[in-house]
């Protein structure tokens, strides 16, 4: 039984790879799977089955034909009720088949279903488990591919080759059984087919597969040159690069033309070879069968089913094969997901840190980090009042991203403390933490909604009024008044629809609707024309109005206005102090001031 | 999709069709030697004929392989060549296009276009010249062989047939729908798992998590749902045909037993008539699988012709008219996006002499890029002329243009290959000493010498290798390897800090004397040295001059100012 379905558009065996520990995982695959093991047992019950009538059913078909035969050579008239009885069984067997049938392919949807719903579940549960370091160290289209690739791959392969796996190991145990009751010399003739396509296999498969593996290396290397080609056209018609790049292209295309006919042609020969050999073994056992049922050895019903039998035996072998190379990847997926669900949690934490009584809202104390091993920051201490403005600097890479993850704890420290209004931040949850701090980043992430509910999404119960009150104190109100879905404008995926510096006013927005204590702010705004920059400058600067605030400034005017100016390097806070006293070290802040902000002596 | 199908070579092709349809005949008449094994070799005993006809089945088994043989070979060469050659057309025209027709399709459509069009074309007619031929055929034919053992036999098949193509219908009516539903939720899924992924930092810091979970598990449970609804419709499909092929075959074994009794059949056209039963339920089978192939294979030949019709916008005249690059020239040019409402630019008119350098700054997002595209020909003018050297550059070949514009665009692209192979595009017989004099320039050759390899340093994909600044400076040393008369910076400094940007000027400044240099900036210290500053507002032309002219007297120039620095004057 060959199982068709629609193609979903992607070809399966892409993710052709061996697992690497493949008992453990089919272990917890299965573990997996409990859940269903009712479903998995009735599916293999009802291939069995359904296999097994599969088998029987041409030899009982075959007697219908022998009782023709007979009532025609004896002359004594054809038994019309034992044929019809014969007929009437054949046919319950063939809607048994039919039941069985679509019954196990019912059950494998659901299991393969089910179980990739509960490990797409358990797959986002855990991204908001792991800590952020995870994000950093596994970029985003690994995870996806693991998200998308690999689960689709488990529910194909899992809905298909788990049937196909069962009914051929069935066929072939039973066909030869069966086979052999009619006639052991007719069985050896057929058994020819093994070695016979195992042959044909080896003969045409090498050079099948030599050729194809140039064909998708020379595709690999097309696409590329097509990618680069039309993103950087520009570059290839400004320096009339397009010539040498058609030269390269038809080099490429060639190759794959002359690779990409052999494999198929090759490929497209293992079938009528097989065919040939099928016939000849049928011939062979038609005649030998004839001969037999002249010499009254054999049942001519029996020959008519066992040539039905012969056609179908080389099939399960190849099925067997592909099923098992199925699964094996399905196997491999597996193991990709169970890594990713078997990630190290964030650690909670289970000491209790000292709390201090003091003035100051937020306090470093012999604070010691590090991303690894190595420590970046070895000893820092700071004292924060409410209200106060804190101005980060730094050359690029120096590190001014690490006090946001500090605060946010995004990442825990390594020795030291940090307090929050006396108390250390770890003895809080992480969520009663966050609340408090609000966040306007660089990176303007909004999700696919809508724009009220992007700002809505500062503050779950922040009445409509609220909402609108933070639109205008960010300026977003303005723009969203000419839109014309207004503030039910959806955010498309790569926002195309509002320019990078609007994106920034809508988070600056939601920041309000949060109404944090304290801010944490990154004035860096690529992109933005001087317009909408001024626009910008303004919000921020109600925004960070009666807040204690972090701001990793861009512009002149923050670290003048600052209260204490951090200046960061290599990871660790090297200077703190105001603009006077810094310029007066003549240290890195100098060297920042003069070639980042001091514009006009250019 | 006709026209793809003219482009085969008529001759081979039907050469092709001809040993398929010989396969085919192969294929059909095994059974009916078959029946005459039985009839008159079993029923008769006469084993001499059974050796005989044994032979002749042997005969035309060998007769179908070769057949088949050739019509493979064929096949594949024909399909696979065909591909070939839409696949080289297709990027032949992209690369006549402007950057009009890129604008219009886009470029990941178009890279779509040449590589997964292609090959669903190429599969198609792959697939059509094979199956669709052969389905049907052999489908028909076991339907007309039948008839040739006994008419009232294949009329058991015949009534079959309407039940087959009604269930097809019937299930692939329900199908559908609920797989573009899937799709459709699919992407909904992944697209929450991706934001989930790209804003963590944002959904915890807004404590979301839970949110974000309880959205995802609804659209989860939903997909899980229609999914399980489409396969159980489609699980239905083919052990539903079996049957009703296999209850044909019982059917057929019924009449002819009354047959047989009356004398009009014999035994051996029943067995004859189960081994069609079986050729047909696979032409069936194969039938039904090939026709979702046919659409896909329509819209992507729809969609090649759209590019190879495509007419293109800017014609080169491929005059070799001798230009030189004494002075760049706008008049009056106005500019407008193809179907845009509104013009990018309007009026613009000014003139930069040999050995000038020339900034263009702006208050709003648009029109500088534009402005500069205007130069190397990338877009015509909608009113008004460009001209180099006094010569409107649409005179000039598209070639020659290019020679005479270097150009280090906006985005920093390099290619797959190493920094040598990247730089050499600007000029293929360049030596490694010149090479080392363009990077000097650019300020590069600090983090190249750092490099194991140096020149040879492999450049990953786009570029993935090297940081924003090492990419830019790249971009930059590779337009100055180019010996041209006009040297256009679009917003090429923005990831350098200002001392290198500085440091870049100036050795530009100092070594392409003669040249004309066009630089657009965003910052006003990057402006601030040029001999003359555009300033744009709105796409017109708001002020000419040098920036002590323009921070006294243009508005729009001192807004830009005000908007980067701070009120109070620095003293240092």
């Amino acid at each position: 039984m060959s199982d068709q379905k629609p193609a979903m558009g992607k070809q399966v065996g892409a993710l052709q790879q061996k697992p690497k520990n493949m008992k453990a995982t089919v272990l917890r695959l299965l573990k997996y799977m409990k859940k269903s093991i009712l479903l998995i047992a009735l599916t293999v019950i009802t291939a069995i089955t359904g296999t097994v009538m599969q088998v029987w059913s041409p030899k009982i078909l075959g007697s219908a034909t022998t009782v023709i035969f007979n009532g025609a050579k004896s002359g004594t008239g054809i038994d019309f009720t034992k044929l019809g009885m014969i007929l009437l069984w054949v046919a319950c067997l063939y809607v048994g088949i039919c039941l069985t049938d679509f019954l196990g392919q019912r059950f494998m949807v659901l299991t393969a279903q089910k179980t990739t719903y509960s490990m797409r579940n358990e797959l986002k549960s855990k991204m908001a488990k792991v800590p952020i370091s995870y994000f950093d160290k596994h970029p985003s289209g690994e995870l996806m591919s693991i998200a998308i690739n690999d689960i689709d791959n488990i529910i194909t392969n899992l809905q298909q080759s788990l049937m196909t796996l069962i009914t051929n190991i069935v066929l072939v145990i039973g066909l030869p059984i069966i086979m052999i009751t009619i006639s052991p010399v007719l069985t050896l003739v057929a058994c020819m087919a093994i070695p016979g396509s195992m042959l044909i296999m080896k003969l045409f498969t090498p050079l099948t597969k030599k050729n194809n593996m140039a064909y998708f290396k020379s595709l690999g290397q097309l696409n590329t040159l097509i990618e680069e080609s039309y993103q950087g056209f520009e570059v290839l018609k400004n320096f009339n690069g397009h010539k040498q790049a058609i030269e390269n292209f038809e080099e490429i295309n060639n190759g794959m033309i002359s690779t990409g006919w052999r494999a198929r042609f090759f490929g497209g020969l293992i079938m009528p070879s097989m065919g040939l050999m099928q016939n000849v073994i049928y011939i062979t056992i038609a005649v030998l069968g004839a001969i037999s049922v002249v010499g009254g050895k054999i049942l001519i019903g029996n020959l008519q089913a066992f040539l039905q039998y012969s056609g179908q035996f080389t099939r399960p072998f190849s099925q067997i094969g592909q099923a098992w190379g199925n699964i094996l990847s399905l196997v491999a997926s597996s193991e990709r997901v169970f890594n990713m669900l078997d990630s190290e949690d964030m650690p909670e934490n289970k000491n209790t840190f000292t709390d201090k009584t003091e003035i100051a809202k937020v306090t470093f104390e012999h604070v010691q980090f590090g991303y690894t091993n190595e420590l970046l920051m070895k000893d820092y201490n700071m004292s924060v009042m409410d209200g106060q403005m804190i101005a980060i600097v730094g050359h690029t890479g120096a590190g001014k991203t690490t006090l946001i993850n500090l605060l946010e704890r995004f990442y825990e420290i390594n020795g030291g403390s940090i307090r929050i209004d006396g108390k250390d931040i770890r003895n809080t949850s992480r969520e009663t933490l966050r609340k408090r701090i609000g966040m306007v980043l660089q990176d303007t992430w909004l999700f696919s909604g809508t724009i009220f509910d992007n700002i809505k999404y500062g503050n779950e119960s922040a009445t409509d009024e609220q909402i609108y009150a933070a639109a205008r104190a960010a300026f977003v109100d303005e723009f969203v008044q000419k839109l014309p879905d207004g503030y039910n404008t959806v955010l498309g995926e790569d926002a195309s629809n509002i320019s990078q510096g609007q994106r920034q006013l809508i988070t600056i927005a939601r920041a309000f609707v949060s109404d944090p204590e304290i801010l944490i702010l990154d004035e860096a705004t690529s992109n933005v024309d001087s317009r909408t920059e001024v626009i910008i400058q303004s919000a921020m600067k109600r925004l960070l109005k009666g807040r204690t605030s972090f701001v990793i400034a861009h512009r002149l005017s923050t670290i003048y206005d600052a209260d204490s100016i951090l200046v960061m390097d290599n990871g660790d806070i090297v200077e703190t102090g105001n603009h006077k006293e810094l310029l007066a070290i003549d240290g890195v802040y100098a060297d920042i001031y003069n070639s980042q902000f001091n514009q006009l002596s250019a | 999709m006709l026209k793809i199908f003219k482009r085969l070579p008529p001759l081979k092709t039907v050469g092709a069709i001809l040993f398929l349809f010989v396969q085919i005949a192969c294929t059909l008449y095994l059974p009916y030697i078959t029946k005459d094994i039985v009839n008159y070799g079993i029923i008769k005993g006469d084993v001499t004929y059974v050796w005989s006809k044994g032979l002749f089945m042997l005969g035309i088994a060998v007769c179908g392989l070769l057949a088949a043989l050739f019509n493979t070979l064929i096949f594949s060469n024909l399909s696979y060549k065909l591909g070939g050659q839409l696949r080289l057309e297709v990027y032949n025209k992209a690369m006549q296009f402007s950057k009009h027709e890129f604008d219009k399709i886009g470029t990941s459509a178009l890279i779509t276009r040449n590589t997964n069009d292609v090959t669903q074309v190429q599969t198609l007619v792959e697939m059509s010249l094979k199956f669709l031929i052969m389905s049907p055929v052999m489908f028909i034919g076991g339907i007309f062989m039948t008839y040739l053992l006994n008419p009232k036999l294949s009329l058991v098949f015949i009534a079959v047939i309407p039940f087959l193509i009604i269930i097809y219908f019937i299930i692939y009516r329900f199908a559908n729908p609920l797989y573009s539903k899937m799709q459709k939720l699919l992407d909904e899924l992944n697209l929450y798992f991706r934001e989930g992924l790209t804003g963590a930092r944002v959904i915890r810091a807004f404590g979301k998590d839970n949110e974000e979970y309880d959205k995802y598990k609804a659209v989860n449970r939903e997909y899980t749902k229609t999914a399980v609804k489409a396969g159980t419709i489609m699980s239905f499909f083919v052990p539903f045909i079996t049957l009703l092929v296999s209850l044909a075959t019982i059917g057929i074994t019924w009449v002819a037993g009354k047959g047989v009794e009356n004398g009009s059949i014999q035994v051996g056209d029943i067995m004859a008539c189960i081994g069609y039963s079986a050729q047909i339920l696979m032409a069936f089978a194969m039938m039904a699988n090939i026709i979702t192939v046919i659409p896909r294979g329509q819209t992507s030949a729809k969609r090649i012709y759209e590019i190879l019709d495509m007419p293109l916008s800017i014609i080169d005249p491929k005059t070799v008219t001798n230009a030189n690059g004494t002075c760049l020239a706008f008049e009056d040019v106005d500019f407008r996006y193809q179907g845009a409402k509104h013009k990018t630019l309007q009026g613009i008119s000014f003139t930069v002499k040999g050995g000038q350098t020339l900034a263009i700054i702006a208050s709003t997002g648009g029109g500088k890029t534009s402005l500069v595209s205007l130069i190397s020909r990338m877009y015509d003018v909608e009113k008004g002329s460009v001209s180099i050297g006094g010569t409107d550059v649409r005179k000039l070949s598209v070639e020659k243009l290019h020679d005479l514009v270097s150009v280090a665009a906006q985005k920093s692209i390099l290619f797959f290959g190493t920094i040598r192979s990247n730089l050499l595009i600007a000029k293929p017989d360049a030596t490694d000493d010149e090479i080392w004099k363009a990077l000097d320039m650019a300020q590069g050759s600090e983090f190249v010498r750092l490099l194991n390899k140096g020149l040879d340093s492999v450049v990953e994909k786009g570029g993935g290798n090297f940081s924003g600044g090492q990419k830019q400076r790249l971009c930059i040393a590779r337009a100055l390897l180019k010996q041209a008369a006009i040297y256009v910076f679009d917003d090429s400094f923005s990831a350098l800090d200002f001392k290198t940007d500085r440091a870049v000027r100036t050795a530009i400044k100092g070594n392409l004397k003669n040249a004309i240099t066009v630089i657009i900036a965003q910052r006003i210290s990057t402006v601030m040295g040029a001999d003359m500053i555009a300033v744009l507002d709105n796409g017109r032309l708001s002020g000419l001059g040098t920036h002590d002219e323009l921070k006294e007297t243009n508005g729009v120039y001192k807004e830009i100012i005000a908007s980067q620095l701070y009120k109070e004057e620095v003293a240092v």
